[in-house]
This record gives C-alpha cells, structure tokens and sequence, in this order.
C-alpha cells in the first residue's frame, strides 16, 4: 500500500513537471524561433512537407500576409494534438470552427486566433476564394457500393432543399451552448430493412463523439439517424479509431465512414486525403478552417 | 475546488464512470482469456520447440520468430480487417485469438528458457533411479520450471494488458478508447489520460498482488 501511494505521488510530481517544462517551453519558443508549428490532422496521401508547401503556395496565391513562415505537423487525432499545443511542442492548431469552439468553450486556456483565416467567418466563400480554408463533410464508400452513393447524393441533395440540413445544423452546431451536450438521437428500426454498418469515431465533437453513458453522439449521428430513414434502412454505428476507417472499409467490416475534404482547390491535389478504391457523396455540411492557440498570459 | 469538480465531470458525472468500467471489462475480459488460451497454445509450443519431430520444430521456430518479433497491431489488423473480414466474427472474439497468439509466442519462449535453466543431470539422476519419463517431468521438472517461470510470466501477463490497448482499431471499446473519447469530448486530455493511466496501473497492481496470493499458499519460498 505505502509502495502504491508513493508511485501515485512520484507519477503526480512528474505530471505537474511535465506541465510546466512545457509552459516554459512555449515561452522561449515564441522568443528564439522564427516559424510557426501549426499542428493538423493527418492527411493520408501526402506528408508534413509537401502539407507545408501547399500552404505556402495558397497564401502566396492570395497574396495573405502572415508575419512568420508556417510549418504544418500532422496528428492522427485530436487529442494528441491538443496534448501537443498544451505542452507546447505546436504553436498553433488548426481546427474546424464548430470544434474549435468546442474547445475554447470546454478548455479555458485556449483562444481561437482572430488571423487572417478567422476574421468574418465566411471568409471562404467571397468569390469562392480561399476554399482551401475550408472543410467539406462527406460520406465514404468504397467503391463497389457505388448504388448506396448515389442513393447517399439523392438524399443529401433532398436534405438540403427541404431545409433538413439547415435544421439539424442549428440544433447541433450553431446554437449549441457552452458545455451543453444534446443527448443522443435515437435510431429507427425498420423491420425487415437491410443495415449498413457507419463507422464512428468519437474524435471530433461536436461532430462526433461519445457521451457519459457511452453513446455516439453530435451532428453526424443525427444527420445519419435522418439518412437512415429516407434510405429506408437501419444504421449500426461501428465505433472505430480514425486511423482504421480506410481500411474497415475496404474489408467491408463498415460500409460507410465520415471523411472531410478541401472543396476546392488548385494546389492541394484531389487524392491528397483519399485513399484509392474509396468515393465520397455530396457534401452535407461544409465548415471554415481556424487556428486555436493557447492564451497568452 | 476546481479541480475536483473537474475531476468528478470527468470521470463520474452522468454515468461516465459506468461506461469507464465498461471498457475496463472488456479490457479485462480480452486479457483474462487470451492469457488463458495463450498459455495453453504456450505450452503446445514450447513442447513442439523442444521436441523431436522436426518439421514441428521448424514451425515452432517460425511461429515464435515471426509473432514475437511484429507488433501486434499488425497482427490485429491483419487478421480483423484481413483473415476474417467477411467472416463474421465478433471483434472481441478476433481480438482474444489475436492476443492469445500473440502471448503463445511469448509464453513458449519463457517455458523454453526455464526448460533450459533446470539442471540436465537432474532429468538423469531422476532416470537412473528408476522414475518414467512422465513422473520426472512431473515431480521433478516441472516444480522448478514453474518458479523460475513465474516472475517473467507475471511480467508477460502485465505486458498483455497494455498491448491490449491497441484493439480501438478494430471496433472495440476498451479502456484506453473509453480514455480517448472522453478527452476527445471533455476537451481535458491531461487529466482524463492520467486517470486513465492510473486505472490501468490499479490493474497491473491487482495482477502483482494475486501473483503475490500464489507465493503465500506455497509458503513464499520466492526468492
């Protein structure tokens, strides 16, 4: 027992150190370098350099001013990243809007930075500029199941027109309060439908993720709950780790996963964050790119 | 207090602390019986490394060398998202044959070693004075194979949890995504992982002081 209590102490006193070395790291950081880590989450074709170059490539296009040159570090998943800007090994993150509030609303030590890619929010849509600062949401499918993807299309497009998408966006993203988490929607059961297995995450609120109780919930889930019905087929939610989506669907241990996407752009090559074999829907939801930061004391 | 409170919406409020258990039973429901089938097919092994039919031999040889020396989330993806794919079968199930193939490895190993440490001249002198083949392996063998054994099966049983922490990527929640997805959606990764890490170090000391039971019963002759 005393043996417990004194590892238990030993791993809090080392937990506490490896806080502040790593506040102090991010102090002398700022002061001696001249580049900017921006930490993102992996793209699966292309690597941290070349995610460097196209950036610098697009603000170059635009002709934006940034004071340092950027350097982008890829993450499989939020949390690592989020680790990595509280110890201060990235300077910035970059997040989807709806997350990133998540975030600031949840993480008091963190801001969204008021850059040139937060300023008015729908900056990415004037004259369809800077659309590489944006995110598409879309369903994957491989693509043997090119009947379900059409299908997908014809309801996503229906969704939208009938101002279905708009309503769940309001519910689940734009009104949603600080440290308010909508329960679950509860999925239909049609007798005698064929399932399709989705694979979930839980990584990326408010999209995405799991309650208390160990549920899957947020927008995604109530848009696939309103999916499930005009398909006229039930859902089973397959929780899954990000990095296992690709290939959950190719072996067909899912037949639908989420995956974002830059709508458009001339630098970033289309297969950047694709695999082969693998075909997204329309868009269902599409977001604005921020960078969040630690607070400055 | 601040931290308290954030401590308590962490890891208790609303149930979180039931879904907490949850992955920690299928943590240990995925340990406990792929260490049993494990030891088992350890042991079938072992046997075969040290026998005298070669071609069994050979395989022995291979099969250790190649699942002990890949990681073995390959080996779980490889069979999840490969072998049995269309197969069917439950991901805890494809995860417990994957961990107990995994630990036979380590398991034939450790029994291999221990084999060697027992002193030859002890299996001749047991033979000379009259004993089978079985009643020296039996009484005098195996008593010792099995201290020698024991502490690095014990660490191989504490490896076992932790490498059990890899089977989010085939569907499963267990501890270490129940950890994950409560950072993901608390937005705390610190406290939630170092909560997350004492829980598995309150397992492993659980697996030491039951470990620790079994030398009392034999009067604690551990050295």
């Amino acid at each position: 027992m005393k043996k417990l209590f004194t590892l238990m102490l030993m791993l809090l006193v080392a937990a506490s150190f490896t806080g502040c070395g790593g506040g102090g790291g991010t102090t002398t950081e700022n002061q001696t370098s001249s580049t900017t880590k921006i930490g993102i989450l992996e793209y699966l074709n292309t690597n941290e350099q070349q995610f460097t170059g196209y950036v610098k490539k697009i603000v170059g296009n635009y002709s934006i001013n940034i004071p340092n040159p950027q350097e982008y570090k890829f993450f499989s998943n939020l949390t690592s990243m989020q680790m990595a800007l509280e110890a201060g090994q990235i300077d910035e993150m970059s997040a989807l809007l709806p997350v990133a509030r998540y975030m600031v609303d949840r993480n008091p030590k963190m801001q969204i930075l008021e850059d040139y890619m937060t300023t008015g929010t729908n900056n990415y849509t004037k004259d369809g500029q800077a659309l590489e600062f944006a995110n598409d949401f879309c369903l994957a499918f491989t693509t043997q199941n090119t009947a379900l993807k059409i299908a997908a299309d014809a309801v996503v497009a229906d969704m939208n027109k009938d101002g279905t998408l708009a309503k769940l966006t309001q519910t689940y993203i734009t009104d949603l309060k600080a440290n308010e988490e909508p329960a679950p929607v509860a999925f239909e059961n049609i007798e005698g439908a064929e399932t399709i297995k989705i694979a979930v995450t839980g990584d990326l609120p408010p999209f995405d993720y799991v309650n208390a109780e160990g549920k899957a919930a947020g927008f995604n889930t109530a848009f696939l709950a309103e999916l499930g019905k005009r398909l006229h087929k039930n859902i089973e939610l397959v929780k899954i780790d990000s990095g296992a989506r690709a290939a959950a669907l190719t072996s067909g241990q899912a037949d639908v996963a989420f995956w974002t996407v830059v709508p458009v752009s001339q630098v970033i090559p289309a297969n950047a964050d694709k695999p082969d074999g693998i075909e997204l829907s329309a868009p269902y939801y599409r977001s604005a790119i921020v960078h969040v930061a630690l607070k400055k004391n | 207090m601040e931290i308290t409170d954030l401590i308590y919406k962490i890891f208790i409020k609303d149930g979180a602390w039931l879904t907490i258990s949850k992955g920690l039973w299928a943590t240990v429901q995925i340990s406990a019986l792929s260490l049993l089938f494990g030891t088992i097919l350890g042991s079938i092994i072992c046997f075969f490394r040290v026998g005298k039919i070669k071609p069994l031999k050979i395989f022995a040889q291979g099969y250790i060398s190649i699942v002990r020396g890949s990681p073995v989330l390959m080996l779980l993806m490889l069979l999840f998202y490969g072998v049995f794919a269309r197969s069917g079968l439950d991901p805890i199930t494809v995860a417990i044959i994957t961990f107990s193939l995994h630990t036979a490895a380590h398991v034939a190993e450790l029994l291999r070693s221990s084999l060697m440490a027992v002193d030859r001249g002890q299996v001749e002198a047991a033979r000379t004075l009259g004993f089978s083949k079985i009643q020296t392996f039996k009484l005098v063998v195996l008593p010792q194979i099995l201290i020698i054994a024991k502490p690095v099966f014990q660490s191989t049983v504490i490896n076992l949890i932790q490498w059990t922490s890899v089977v989010g990527y085939v569907t499963i929640t267990d501890l270490t995504r129940v950890i994950n997805n409560i950072a993901s959606r608390t937005m705390q990764p610190m406290i939630t992982i170092i909560g997350g890490m004492i829980i598995y170090l309150a397992l492993s000391y659980t697996v030491q002081w039951i470990f620790h039971l079994t030398d009392k019963q034999r009067g604690g002759e551990t050295k």
